[in-house]
């Protein structure tokens, strides 16, 4: 178990932001799943995403490229 | 509980913790150390508490759900995975080779989710599940995503109960049920007595030497008996939306699975 299992892309397309319940953009060289609407990274460890506010990454204030 | 918001209230709104009021960001906390603590042990202990009798308490929720390989399930509180483990077996049982909907295990608490999915890998689920660290008060799940929602032994630990209930009402389908397994405090009186001396004396001392925490297993029982009774809580399920609200002692009122649709 010591091998990192990656989650499948299509059930990371249902998930939403516990916070704004809109949809998040994978970002799969980060392991993450963004919230542009609240700001904030959640992480995904062991393929397991971490949907917690409190643990998420707040966001860059700079724009993003799209 | 009265006046929640969906956003899971901050500031100094306090709730329960076993016996002890706390502070509702507190008491996450406080309830995440106590499922850190007893993760790896929390299977066998369940067995020893409930001399078994947890498994068919189970069955029972199952039979009631009646599981189709087009039930979507998520089970929230879902720990280390019994609930939905069994669902799936029983879906083995249906279909020839038919792949059932994938189900989601919802837990705030990572060692439980470990527990599960190396549970999940043991039994040869990994592909049929998918885990999610979150909890019951803020779902990642979009409205109307879900058939079926579970939380077994789980609404007790619940910070904000009323926000809890909410989202789990939010993301079933129209015609989805939601059902939920827990500990009642309304025990048949003929058993109170034993019951009570059982919960204060046996039942720390099981988690003082098995699980090797004791206080984990004494915040169990006081937060057993300060679950509402099933007629408060149909009245909270009541008030986050369920329609058709039902109740089923079993074992004496020691546990009911209560029953409510998203109509």
């Amino acid at each position: 178990m010591t091998a990192k299992s990656t989650v499948d892309p299509k059930l990371l397309e249902i998930l939403v932001c516990p916070v704004t319940k809109q949809a998040l953009r994978y970002d799969e060289d980060a392991q993450e799943l963004i919230s542009e609407a609240a700001g904030l990274a959640y992480p995904i460890r062991d393929g397991i995403p971490i949907m917690l506010a409190d643990e998420a990454r707040p966001l860059e204030g700079d724009q993003k490229s799209d | 509980m009265a006046n929640t918001s969906s956003n899971g209230t901050k500031g100094n709104a306090e709730t329960d913790f076993g016996f002890q009021r706390v502070s509702k960001e507190e008491h996450s906390g406080l309830v995440a150390g106590v499922f850190d603590s007893v993760a790896d042990r929390y299977d066998l202990m369940n067995d020893l508490m409930s001399g078994g009798l947890h498994r068919i308490w189970k069955q029972s929720l199952i039979d009631w759900i009646k599981p189709r390989p087009t039930t979507r399930l998520v089970d929230v509180a879902g720990g280390t995975g019994d609930v939905t483990f069994r669902f799936l077996e029983r879906l083995n049982d249906l279909t020839n080779d038919q792949r059932p909907q994938i189900a989601t295990i919802c837990d705030p608490n990572a060692a439980m989710l470990q527990v599960a999915r190396e549970r999940a890998l043991d039994k040869g689920y990994v592909g049929d599940i998918e885990f999610l660290e979150a909890p019951a008060e803020a779902l990642p799940l979009p409205d109307r995503s879900a058939d079926v929602c579970t939380i077994s032994f789980g609404l007790r630990n619940v910070t904000d109960r009323a926000a809890g209930l909410a989202e789990m009402h939010r993301i079933l389908e129209i015609g989805g049920h939601f059902l939920c397994l827990e500990f009642s405090p309304a025990i048949v009186p003929v058993l109170a007595p034993l019951y009570e001396a059982y919960s204060d004396r046996i039942l720390p001392w099981l988690g003082e030497h098995i699980a090797g925490d004791r206080e984990a297993y004494e915040y169990l029982v006081e937060s057993i008996r300060r679950f509402p009774e099933p007629d408060a809580l149909a009245t909270e399920m009541a008030a986050a939306g369920f329609k058709n609200i039902k109740c089923r002692s079993m074992s004496g009122g020691i546990v009911a699975i209560h029953s409510g649709w998203r109509v």
